[in-house]
């Protein structure tokens, strides 16, 4: 029982090593693709939140672009 | 508990040896020696041995990347400027599919070599660390330059670089 955790616990640490695989510098066209942006639709995603800030009269903290300056 | 530690232990080991890389190629080291195809279908490949001899200015640089095109260009006109002095301008592209940086090539004509590494060996071996990164190579394989990044004002440097190994050899 002990052995068999022993070698579950194991398998779960080496899943952890995905999270180490490293993108290397001239592999970073990969993420540069659009499939890889976190909005899907940039268009979308910017009317989205203009009206999220338009009805909650509130600007900022989102992926939209902008300095900040309230002058959109 | 104690196996627990012993699990853990297993895995940092396993990360270090996951995380130990060879270092990057310095100033003052010898170039890797590489050997990829042409860009272009009907183009020769371009190898160390046949630029043996020549000043060498090597740029890793992919369509992704906004400061390689930017610097591209420069290049090409460095070269027209002291091709005839020896100096030899390859420019690995690391894009992968090729057509990528195809496409690009078509809309900006580069005169110099340009090989084609979609699988990034030449680049594993030059350990590149960001992009883009140069290295100006001495006739001798001495890298004496490595230039990393492109901003206004670094085309200059790298032409006196250029200019120096010119004068010397």
């Amino acid at each position: 029982m002990r052995a068999l955790r022993t070698v579950l616990l194991l398998a779960l640490s080496a899943l952890l090593l995905n999270a180490c695989m490293e993108v290397r510098a001239w592999e970073r066209g990969y993420l540069a693709r659009d499939e890889m942006a976190w909005d899907p639709d940039v268009l979308e995603s910017a009317l989205n939140d203009h009206i999220f800030f338009s009805k909650e009269a509130s600007s900022g903290g989102n992926s939209a672009a902008g300095g900040g300056c309230g002058c959109n | 508990m104690k196996f627990i530690k012993k699990s853990q232990a297993l895995a940092l080991l396993a990360v270090g040896a996951m995380s130990t890389s060879a270092l990057a190629v310095e100033e003052g080291e010898q170039a890797p020696v590489f050997d990829l195809p042409s860009i272009y279908a009907d183009q020769a490949a371009i190898s160390t041995a046949s630029l043996e001899g020549k000043t060498v200015y090597v740029d890793f640089w992919a369509s992704w990347c906004a400061p390689c095109l930017t610097s591209l260009p420069l290049y090409n006109d460095l070269y027209h400027k002291y091709k005839d002095q020896g100096l030899e301008i390859v420019a690995i592209n690391v894009d992968n599919p090729i057509e990528d940086g195809l496409d690009f090539l078509e809309d900006t004509p580069l005169d110099f070599l340009i090989p084609a590494d979609p699988d990034g060996e030449a680049a594993e071996l030059f350990e590149v660390i960001g992009m883009p990164t140069s290295y100006l190579i001495e006739p001798d394989g001495t890298v004496t330059l490595v230039h990393m990044g492109f901003r206004s004002g670094d085309i200059e440097i790298i032409e006196e670089a250029i200019q120096a190994s010119l004068a010397a050899n």
